[in-house]
């Protein structure tokens, strides 16, 4: 009740119409930014701030609430318009939105997207009021053996995204996790398939092997089969979402922030795991399972509510414990300081206006992002019209903008370059695409967390399974593994091709 | 640079850059064709044997990238400050030998006739032969950029990316595409490094005009 | 029509030329402390400690009239040290600093990088910030003497938490303790983790032993009393806070992680000058002042050849130390 009152202020704060304009402004510079190439969600923040430094510290943190709202959101439009995800975040978004978008359903991958993102944020920011100080105690108990667990489950999820060939898939998932383990090893500092470059030494960021596998990657592809005799642009479509649409999205758009907002909260949890997660639920659970990898807009609506939520879950930690977990939420943090606050435990008590009415502007900032950007989708959509050499040597110049401009290291591009051939061959060949990326984001991280787990414990195996959370979670493992005995559903393709070879096409197992 | 039209290449448009369908197809055909348990032997068995087969490159690829990741873990120096049983070489361990027994699966999957599927897609021609020079210039191109961008800068190695790759995905307005190209590049340019302040080089001209 | 195709060439080749040196905006005489065009590059990514160090400078320098639009870019990688090599490679460029502090030294020796400190012109150092050891509200270590027996007794036992890859600040402040305390840096259970807010979380929920890390990002969190202090690294004690230093611990050693400027490699004499000329003026302007209250650090400023004496030193430290760990 105590809260619900001084949200009810913080609106008072952020509803008059200066604040308003702010708020405006910043979800439209945020989402201009956002979509450049190279630029995500935390460099735009950052490239933001100076623009909030003329104002009052309310003022320029309902602009700054705008900014982060639409940077979060442009990196989502490129991902499905151009299949080069601005963020690793809208790295899932590319897998179902860009066929959409192809297929002249770009304005609903697009909608779906827009009100994904409001419904998570918003959900995402009530349960940020409602439960902030419950999480982050919680959060707190979340240790390396708990991540690990968690870690192994994304590991059997990750079968459902193998593709008809099982092999193939395993294929692909091994290719990304070798790309996963180029740099530091994070525990010891020891280098690990560098060859001696320090370019390399952070290893290779999931943004450039998404990038390069699937837009560089599609590129060379369709230059090898361009279709050439049909000259004609790819269609429009209907703007809006039809009756259709919203009867399959709607339980995404609900069901993400489920997912989103819990791993936000937890300090080691990020955003790519959550949208993975939503997006293999969202397969499991559709009733077009056949449609996914092709343009289901399930895949959409799931994983960018699940992403939004978790930007929303990121700022329970970070408001109420001061701890930064994400990029953005380091430079919001810097934000603080700069007006000379510092979060942690006693900002609800110090600042009590300046955080309500921050959150506050967060609702307002995801009302606004809806209202500006769903009419946009379909004028968003027609940029696909143009004809195709330019559009793929667009997304070409996009993608090696997005890869140079930020580093300014010309090997970068010849990274790009070299992931984008393994993309083409990958296609050549069958070797679906998503395992690949989907090993980039899990190798390292479950890595990390197992070694550490078991450093915490000295050795100990039983360090992996000394807490409640982890013990859950393995007995869910054993649960999903064991359900197929009991129950075989027909497995459905993933993907119908046109001349079939099958049967000895697949080894079982492997 | 000023490249007429000549050769095989049409003015504007269906061919593109490639003379129609190369017959040799060097690296097989593309689509996934039909029937594959026999090889119609004709007259050059072992090439299109290989041809149908090509597959195996890939698990020779696996191959070298599982030996690489080996190979990279058993020259890692031990003395290092490592606790507990999971050290810095244990994952590429694990990696680097399902790299190798997957590229052995792989290939008795292929050699009993099992194919990957080229991906389809709503640009994507499957029926026509594959047309690797149109790739081949494109990575020419993308590579030329990588390297034009340190001594040329942003602007000029943008708009020779884009210019290239859309010569090289068939597109012949001369007038008019180094134009668009020019204009895409230095407005990113001017995008980046003037109102975002993040730096781009600027090209051999800058502090001498 | 074919006159158009040599046309279009010309003037795109014209636009892409000339194009670039017309945007560039040459404001600005260089005279008093003004350096027009001058940038700081941030070897880390946004929101890390050489970021807002770099942003901050830059915006107080631009308030106290010192000089206008520094422009400050990213150029993170391999624990700052391509950056470094960046810098390096810039020879004789008197509009560039990089903004840096102790973990780069660390990080030139775990990443192995052809570019060292010693290549570079040192400016300034600006700021400085103690380590502390911290344990959570409920962990068994009421005092730092009793850390330190169960510590001695099994190290192995007593993980201690750090928010910094291995060559790292809050790396090397537990092991210059262990080394203190007798006990052999590489028995010591390190664990790192990504950044303070990861660990923090470990350290509340008494996932490891002990943290170390730096006092800015727990100040809050002791306040509330979440956290208890053990100790603080630095020579003295730290105003408002019960804990001892190390050494009033018994352990002979002391450890400050600090941040402060250098720049490229060959410049002239005029353009060293005006560099650390304007830092000077810099560190003297209320508005810095203001800001290092605002952060909670404290002053080291120390210029010029001295903060070169000072790069050599603690880089020789750094290098015992990572040596004995086989780094």
């Amino acid at each position: 009740m105590d809260s619900l009152n001084s949200l009810i202020d913080g609106f008072g704060t952020a509803l008059t119409p200066a604040n308003l304009l702010w708020a405006a402004l910043g979800v439209l510079l945020g989402t201009a930014i956002g979509v450049l190439p190279g630029i995500g969600p935390a460099m735009a923040v950052a490239l933001l701030l100076p623009v909030t430094y003329g104002l009052d510290p309310t003022g320029a943190f309902i602009m700054f609430a705008g900014i982060y709202c639409g940077a979060m959101f442009g990196g989502s439009t490129t991902s499905i318009l151009l299949n080069t995800p601005g963020e690793s975040a809208a790295v899932v978004a590319a897998i179902e939105g860009n066929p959409m978008a192809k297929a002249g359903r770009g304005a609903q991958a697009l909608a779906a997207a827009a009100i994904g993102h409001f419904a998570g944020g918003m959900i995402g920011t009530i349960l940020l009021v409602v439960l902030a100080p419950t999480v982050a105690s919680l959060a707190v108990g979340i240790g390396a053996p708990d991540y690990f667990a968690i870690m192994v489950l994304a590991f059997i999820a990750v079968t459902s995204v193998l593709g008809a060939s099982r092999i193939r898939g395993l294929a692909s998932l091994l290719i990304g996790l070798t790309i996963g383990l180029v740099g530091l090893d994070q525990m010891t500092g020891q280098q690990r398939l560098t060859f001696g470059s320090l370019q390399l030494a952070d290893g290779v960021d999931v943004v450039i092997v998404a990038v390069g596998l699937f837009a560089i990657g599609e590129a060379l592809w369709v230059a090898a089969h361009l279709r050439r005799t049909t000259g004609e642009a790819i269609p429009v479509g209907r703007p809006w979402l039809g009756r259709d649409d919203l009867r399959r999205t709607w339980k995404p758009w609900l069901r993400g922030p489920l997912i989103g907002f819990p791993f936000g909260a937890i300090p080691a949890g990020g955003a790519e795991i959550p949208t993975f997660l939503s997006y293999v639920t969202e397969k499991r659970l559709s009733k077009h399972r056949g449609q996914f990898g092709k343009g289901a807009i399930e895949g959409v609506a799931g994983p960018e509510s699940a992403a939004s939520a978790s930007a929303a879950g990121t700022l329970v930690s970070m408001l109420t414990l001061g701890l930064p977990t994400t990029a953005v939420a380091a430079v919001m943090l810097a934000a603080f300081q700069q007006y000379g606050i510092q979060p942690g435990p006693l900002l609800f008590e110090r600042e009590p206006e300046l955080v309500w009415g921050l959150i506050a502007s967060l609702f307002v900032g995801m009302v606004l992002l809806l209202t500006l950007n769903l009419p946009l989708a379909p004028v968003w959509a027609k940029l696909l019209r143009i004809p195709r050499p330019y559009l793929y040597a667009g997304i070409l110049f996009f993608a090696a903008v997005g890869a140079y401009a930020v580093g300014g290291e010309a090997l970068d591009l010849v990274v790009l370059l070299v992931i984008g051939l393994i993309g083409l061959g990958m296609r050549r060949y069958g070797l679906p695409v998503l395992p690949a990326v989907i090993g980039v984001i899990l190798g390292p991280a479950a890595e990390q967390q197992l070694r550490r787990a078991l450093q915490i414990s000295d050795g100990g195996v039983t360090g992996l399974v000394n807490t409640p959370f982890s013990v859950t979670v393995y007995a869910i493992v054993v649960l999903i593994l064991a359900w197929p005995l009991v129950y075989r559903p027909a497995v459905v393709r993933r993907r119908g091709g046109r001349k079939e070879s099958d049967g000895t096409g697949t080894v079982s197992g492997g | 640079m000023t490249t007429e039209p000549t050769g095989p290449t049409g003015p504007a448009e269906p061919t593109g850059p490639t003379g129609p369908a190369e017959p040799t197809g060097r690296t097989g055909p593309a689509e996934p064709t039909g029937p594959t348990q026999e090889p119609a032997p004709k007259q050059d068995t072992t090439r299109s044997w290989l041809r149908d087969h090509s597959e195996l490159g890939v698990c020779a690829l696996l191959l070298a990238i599982g030996a690489l990741v080996l190979t990279d873990a058993l020259t890692m120096s031990v003395d290092i400050a490592q606790r507990g049983p999971i050290g810095p070489r244990t994952v590429p361990f694990v990696v680097g030998s399902a790299l190798l027994l997957v590229a052995v699966l792989l290939a008795v999957d292929v050699l009993r006739g099992g194919r990957g599927e080229a991906e389809g897609g709503e640009d994507v021609d499957l029926d026509e032969p594959a047309d690797w020079r149109t790739v081949l210039l494109l990575s020419g191109v993308f590579l030329a950029a990588a390297v034009l961008i340190g001594p040329l800068g942003f602007p000029i190695a943008g708009a020779l990316l884009f210019w290239g790759s859309a010569y090289a995905l068939g597109s012949r307005h001369h007038d008019r595409d180094p134009l668009i190209a020019a204009v895409l590049s230095l407005a990113t340019y001017f995008l980046f490094d003037n109102l975002l302040g993040v730096p781009l080089p600027g090209g051999p001209l800058m502090g001498v005009i | 029509m074919r006159l158009r195709t040599p046309l279009a060439l010309l003037g795109a080749a014209l636009l892409v030329l000339v194009g670039p040196p017309l945007l560039a905006t040459g404001d600005g005489s260089d005279t008093g402390t003004q350096i027009p065009g001058l940038r700081f590059m941030v070897p880390n990514t946004p929101g890390g400690g050489y970021d807002i160090t770099a942003r901050t400078m830059a915006k107080d320098a631009e308030d106290a009239g010192l000089t206008h639009d520094i422009e400050v870019f990213n150029l993170p990688g391999a624990g700052g040290t391509v950056g470094l090599s960046r810098l390096v490679g810039e020879h004789g460029n008197g509009k560039l600093a990089l903004s840096m502090g102790l973990g780069v030294v660390g990080a030139v020796h775990t990443n192995k990088s052809p570019s060292t400190l010693a290549d570079t012109t040192p400016i300034a150092r600006l700021t400085e910030e103690p380590d502390i050891v911290v344990v959570g509200k409920d962990s068994p270590y009421r005092t730092i003497g009793e850390l330190l027996a169960a510590w001695k007794k099994n190290p192995a036992a007593v993980p201690v938490g750090g928010g910094s890859s291995p060559g790292g600040p809050d790396h090397l402040a537990p092991m210059l303790m262990a080394q203190a305390a007798g006990i052999a840096p590489k028995a010591v259970n390190y664990v790192p983790f990504d950044g303070g807010g990861e660990l923090l979380a470990s350290v509340l929920g008494n996932k490891v032993g002990f943290g170390v890390s730096g006092l800015g990002e727990y100040r809050d969190q002791i306040e509330a009393g979440e956290l208890r202090l053990l100790a603080v690294t630095g020579p003295k004690r730290v105003p408002g806070m019960d804990a001892p230093t190390l050494r009033e611990a018994g352990l002979d050693t002391e450890f400050t992680n600090w941040r402060g400027i250098v720049a490229p490699p060959g410049l002239s004499d005029a353009e060293r000058t005006k560099l650390t000329g304007l830092i000077t003026e810099l560190h003297a302007s209320k508005e810095w002042k203001e800001s290092m209250k605002k952060n909670g650090w404290d002053d080291a400023f120390l210029a010029g050849e001295p903060f070169g004496d000072f790069l050599a030193e603690q880089d020789r430290r750094v290098a015992t130390v990572l040596k004995e760990l086989g780094l």
